[in-house]
Parts: structure tokens; C-alpha cells; sequence
């Protein structure tokens, strides 16, 4: 139907509208698709919302050797920073080449991927690409505060809620403060045997461990000795 | 007499020496070793080894052939039979061995019977005089082997070095190994916790060396149980077990040749010395006196191996720390000294205490990297993990098999991806560009 033709005191609010019209149908046509505004994709796989390009690199394989990370191609494994059966602690580093914490971080975190990706999935040891890569050169302080720092941390924490709790109680009860109930030599031994006890027995499934280890560390030994059941060795019952 | 014993066929140095095999016995000298951990980091063993030292590969109808023309040499009799049972008439009296005789050839021996005084079992793992004696039973590991002739040029590369694999896909409680023989390799495993997973380890450790063994062609397939420990009654009245009868096998490396001869040389001192050179009958006891010697002298030995195999073979980061162990001189060293010579010796005090701190550092640094790692993202998936119940391994070790990564290029819903344990299949279209 074709449209009347408007006043022309309105012809200028037609030819804005129709511009905006135009407008809209080309920036629709550009736009893409929804998931993509959000940096999906309708099919396939994404690196995840707002991912990096590492992320993307690890889920969708880069293009070049240069950026790969943690791949198993044609059974071998790549990664841009694995060369010669070792990683290049040179690609780890910080700033200024130093190898601080950050960067020893992120080799302990390679390696843990690496054995992670070739423990589900083995691939076969070939001449031409040994493995040399040691844990030992990474060092001993690298270890201490990725791993055991933060338990001691849980662990300390707990021991002192639990100890301030109880200090507290043992005052209520008994007016001994927290410096009276350790003067003693039973409160001291009292203090001793809880920490070491708390170390040793860390759930209720340790006592039956350490029974079964023994028995473990026995066993072999019985096992041997059981063609002598009964009856004395002869190098125990003959004098020399 | 003419059966061709499945074994791996590595003789220390000390059994030549106290042995006297001459040097034909010997096929090929191994002084290198590779240990390859599950990660595929691989340590080389053997640059200790003086250039006189060296495990001998030998084939065993070789060996055994020449032990036994030599025995005939000094006036034993030999016969060609098969033992079926014994029996004893009197308490003291001298035992009836029954046994089919093969003396006049064919396929069917003919029923014959002996009067012996005393009978020496060395009828190997499933011993029918230890069945006779009620020696009672052991837990054995099942051993498989494929024997595979491989190309000139990858033969080359293992013309004295023999391959030593760990890891879960190759076993649980057990190495794989590729080990060379005369003119081929022998690519095996062992477990004793899952015997019926075998297959799947025997074709794991295929895959780990797949690319070195490329273009081979199996010959022979053989599998045979290993005792894991000595049975329980090696000795009753005037007949004593010895070998792999008895359980002579140690564990970590599973090698029994030389405790074989050795236990059965023992044995024959012991009846030699108590009948006082055939003049008087012996007796229980000294034949026991065999069994004491033996403990006494090889028991340091089984024990160490023990512990090595509960500390290191317990897991994925224990074995990964055992590679990391074997790098160092003074623990190549310390192992070649007594596997070659049979002696435990103790070393140097600081060094084993440096070794101590050495390997619970490596313990610690292997548990930790994978205790961690279960927090980590899912890395490098244009595959799929196979997951089907039995395939989830990840705290029972003796269930299943491997979890494998299949790669799901290529896949099509007509042509599916099939996981090679559990037999299901997987696709995608997701690879397909768009």
C-alpha cells in the first residue's frame, strides 16, 4: 500500500525515521549473533566467558607453536615453554629474568598439569624427545610456600581457637589463668602430649592405618619364617 | 627336558662367577639400563659399571641344557620324565617317586617308578612336589611377555640396554619392560593385584614403547606365575624345596635364576654333608640346615627389595620419585653392587643419610604435585575422557582400566572414536570447522 504522502511540515520527521530505520537494519545485520556478544559461540567449544588467551589457547589449540599451552598432539606433548625434555625457566620468569616466587609458581603449576595430562592419557617415551626435567631444580622455599605454608596455617589456626577456647574455660572453672595452668609439670605434660597427639592422630581413620602399616612392615618377615613354626633354626639351638 | 622356560633371562654377575658359565652361555652383556617413569622422564642406569661388570641375557634352554650335560659329566643320572607323584611306604623308609618316563621319545611316557632317599622339588612355580609335601600356597604375580623381532636399526638401540617402564597404565604393583635377547626384544608386565587387567597393561606398555618397537612382529606370546613369597613349608621329612618351588623370587625386580641354582646348590651341600658323603641317611634336619643357610645368608637381600617395592611402587608420585632417586651416582651404584655380587653393603653413613633426605624430599615433591593437580582445569580437550565405571581408577587401583583421553578429530557419528579397553564409542561433531 502505498503511503500517503505526508504534509511537508512532517516530511522531515518521515526522512529522520526512515534514516533511523536504515540505521537500525544495517547495525543489525552487522552485529553477530547472540552467544558471540557475550565472546561465545553458538557451536563448539569456548575458552569461557571473558577468557584470556591462554584459556582459549588451552581449550581451542593455538595456531602456532609459539602460544600453545599444555597440548597432546600426535602424541607428543607441546607447550611453548617445554623444549628439549625440560621447561625453559626463562619463559617464566618475571621481570628482570628473576626467578621469584611468582615465577617458580607457575613452573610448579606446569608440571602438575603435565603429569596430570600424561597420567589420564600416557604417550609412548621416544629417542628423539626425552624427558630430563627434575623437580629438584626447583627450590626448596618454592615448595615450603606453595605446600606446606598454608597448612600450618589451618593447622596453627585451629590449635589456637581451640586452645584459647579451652584456656578460657579452664579459667572460668578454675581460676588458674592461661600462665598458672602451664607453671605446672602436669599442665605442661597435659600441653605436650595434646599438640603431638593432634600431629600424629590426624582423623579418627589414623589408628587403623598405622595397625595396618605395622602388619604391613611385618608381614613379608612372617611370611619367611613360617617353614620354621614350631621348630628352632639350627644356627639358634647348635653352638659354633 | 626340551621345554622352552618363559623367563627374562638375567644372570648376575656372581652366578657366572660361582657357576663357571662359560662365556657362549651369555647372549648379550647389558650395561645400560633406562628407567622411564610414568611421565616418561627418563634416568639412564649404568654409568657406575666398571667395564667388567654387566647383566648377562642368556637364553634359558641355553643355560639349563649346559647345567644339566655338566651335572651327567660328573656321574648324575639323568632322565628324561615327568614327575607325577610320591609316595612314602614307611615313615622312614626311602620315598617311591612315580613319574612317566619319555627315555624311548614319543609323545606318551611310559608309567616308571624310583626308590629314592631324598627328593630335591625344583619343579618351578606350580611344583607338584610341593603339592605332594603340602607346602602350602603363595600369592604369585602373573608375568606376560610377547617376544618381538623389531628392525635392524631400532635393534641397534637396545644392543645393551635394556628398558624398564613405570607407571599405573603399565602396572599397578609391577615395571614393564622391554629387555633384549638374541635377536629380539621381549616386551612384558606383571601384576599380582589385577591378573585379569593384563591385556591392558600388556598393551600399555606396547603403547610406551610403541614408537622404539615400530614395524615388529611378535613370535612368541608367553605368560607365567612369579611367587611373590617363599610357601609356607619348604622342608618336611627328607624332601626340601628349592627355585621358584619354594619362592625363591624377589620382589621389586622379580629375579629367581640365581636364588635358584643357588638354593638348589645349597640343597645338594647339605645332603652331601650330612650323609657325610653317602655313607650315613640324613635327615630332616639337615636338610633344614640348607633352608637356615639360605635365610640367613639371602634374607638381607629379599628384605631391602621388599621395602623398595612398598615405598616406590606404591603410586604414580612414588614411582615418579623412584626415577628421580635413580639419578644419583651413589644410589646406582649402591643397587648395581648388590644386584651383581649379592651382598647388601652398607655404604658410607653421611651418604645414606644424605640419601635418606634425598628421598623423602622426592616423595614429598611427587605427592605434592599431585595433590595439587586435582584442582586444576580440565587442560587440552579436543578429546574426550573415556568414563565408563570401570574405567575410573582414580583411588582403587586394582579396578578397571586406565582413563584414557580419545581424541575426537576426525569423528563422525557413522565413524566413531572406540575406547580401546572398555569397548565404548564416542563422537563429535564439535570438531567440524564451521
Amino acid at each position: 500500500m502505498q503511503r500517503a504522502q505526508l504534509p511537508q511540515h512532517l516530511q522531515r520527521h518521515q526522512k529522520r525515521s526512515d534514516e533511523c530505520r536504515r540505521l537500525k537494519q544495517a547495525a543489525r545485520s552487522r552485529a553477530p549473533k547472540r552467544p558471540e556478544r557475550r565472546g561465545g559461540k553458538e557451536r563448539g567449544r569456548t575458552g569461557g566467558r571473558d577468557a584470556s588467551a591462554v584459556a582459549k589457547n588451552v581449550v581451542l589449540g593455538a595456531a602456532d607453536t609459539s602460544q600453545k599451552v599444555l597440548q597432546l598432539e600426535d602424541g607428543r606433548f607441546v607447550d611453548y615453554r617445554w623444549t628439549d625434555g625440560r621447561w625453559d625457566l626463562s619463559k617464566f620468569a618475571s621481570a628482570g629474568g628473576k626467578m621469584d616466587w611468582d615465577a617458580w609458581n607457575k613452573v610448579i603449576d606446569a608440571e602438575m598439569a603435565r603429569r596430570k595430562i600424561l597420567e589420564e592419557s600416557p604417550i609412548p617415551s621416544t629417542n628423539e624427545e626425552p624427558v630430563f626435567f627434575d623437580t629438584a631444580e626447583i627450590p626448596w622455599w618454592a615448595w615450603v610456600r606453595r605446600f606446606h605454608l598454608p597448612e600450618a596455617e589451618k593447622l596453627n589456626g585451629r590449635a589456637a581457637m581451640v586452645g584459647y577456647f579451652l584456656a578460657y574455660f579452664v579459667d572460668q572453672l578454675t581460676g588458674f589463668g592461661l600462665a598458672d595452668q602451664q607453671n605446672s609439670f602436669l599442665g605442661k605434660l597435659a600441653l605436650h602430649v595434646v599438640v603431638f597427639a593432634v600431629l600424629i592422630f590426624r582423623t579418627s581413620s589414623t589408628i587403623p592405618m598405622y595397625k595396618n602399616l605395622l602388619d604391613e612392615a611385618t608381614f613379608y618377615d612372617r611370611q619367611w619364617a613360617a617353614t620354621w613354626d614350631g621348630q628352632a633354626r639350627p644356627s639358634e639351638t647348635e653352638k659354633p | 627336558m626340551n621345554n622352552c622356560k618363559p623367563c627374562g633371562g638375567a644372570i648376575p654377575l656372581c652366578m657366572v662367577d660361582e657357576f663357571d658359565l662359560p662365556a657362549d652361555i651369555i647372549d648379550r652383556k647389558v650395561t645400560k639400563m633406562k628407567m622411564i617413569s610414568p611421565s616418561n622422564r627418563e634416568v639412564d642406569v649404568g654409568k657406575t659399571l666398571s667395564e667388567t661388570e654387566y647383566i648377562g641375557m642368556c637364553r634359558r634352554e641355553v643355560l639349563d641344557d649346559y647345567l644339566r650335560t655338566r651335572a651327567k659329566k660328573h656321574g648324575a643320572t639323568v632322565l628324561n620324565g615327568l614327575f607325577m607323584r610320591m609316595e612314602q611306604a614307611t615313615a622312614d623308609g626311602p620315598y617311591t617317586v612315580h613319574f612317566n618316563s619319555y627315555k624311548d621319545g614319543g609323545k606318551v611316557g611310559k608309567p616308571e617308578t624310583l626308590e629314592v632317599d631324598a627328593v630335591i622339588g625344583a619343579d618351578g612355580a606350580n611344583s607338584r612336589v610341593a603339592k605332594e609335601i603340602d607346602a602350602g600356597e603363595y600369592d604369585y604375580a602373573i608375568a606376560f611377555q610377547e617376544r618381538i623381532r623389531i628392525p635392524e636399526d631400532k635393534m641397534d638401540y637396545y644392543k645393551d640396554l635394556a628398558e624398564m617402564y613405570v607407571g599405573d597404565d603399565v602396572s599397578p604393583d609391577f615395571y614393564g619392560w622391554v629387555f633384549p635377547k638374541y635377536d629380539h626384544v621381549a616386551v612384558g608386565t606383571g601384576t599380582v593385584i589385577n591378573k585379569t587387567g593384563i591385556k591392558q597393561y600388556q598393551q600399555a606398555t606396547r603403547d610406551r614403547s610403541k614408537v622404539k618397537t615400530e614395524g615388529g612382529k611378535i613370535i612368541r606370546v608367553e605368560a607365567h606365575p612369579i611367587p611373590e613369597h617363599p610357601r609356607p613349608r619348604r622342608c618336611k621329612g627328607r624332601v626340601a624345596l628349592v627355585g621358584d618351588a619354594a619362592g625363591y623370587v624377589t620382589k621389586c625386580s622379580g629375579e629367581g635364576i640365581y636364588f635358584a641354582a643357588k638354593s638348589g646348590r645349597m640343597a645338594a651341600e647339605a645332603i652331601v654333608e650330612g650323609s657325610v658323603k653317602g655313607t650315613r641317611m640324613v635327615g630332616e634336619r639337615n636338610l633344614r640346615t640348607y633352608l637356615d643357610k639360605f635365610d640367613r645368608k639371602y634374607w638381607a637381600t629379599y628384605k631391602v627389595l621388599d621395602i623398595l617395592q612398598k615405598v616406590f611402587y606404591r603410586s604414580n608420585p612414588a614411582r615418579e620419585a623412584f626415577v628421580e632417586m635413580c639419578e644419583s651416582d651413589y644410589v646406582q651404584k649402591m643397587t648395581f653392587d648388590s644386584y651383581l655380587y649379592k651382598t647388601v653393603v652398607p655404604g658410607n653413613p653421611l651418604d645414606d643419610v644424605r640419601l635418606l633426605v634425598q628421598t623423602v624430599g622426592s616423595l614429598l615433591r611427587g605427592n605434592a604435585l599431585r595433590q595439587g593437580a586435582n584442582s586444576l582445569p580440565e587442560a587440552a580437550s579436543s578429546g574426550r575422557r573415556c568414563l565408563s565405571a570401570a574405567a575410573k581408577a582414580a583411588d582403587d587401583p586394582s579396578l578397571g582400566c586406565p582413563v584414557e583421553y580419545i581424541d575426537l578429530r576426525g569423528t563422525s557419528i557413522d565413524q566413531p572414536a572406540v575406547c580401546k579397553y572398555t569397548g565404548n564409542k564416542y563422537y563429535s561433531d564439535d570438531w567440524q570447522a564451521h
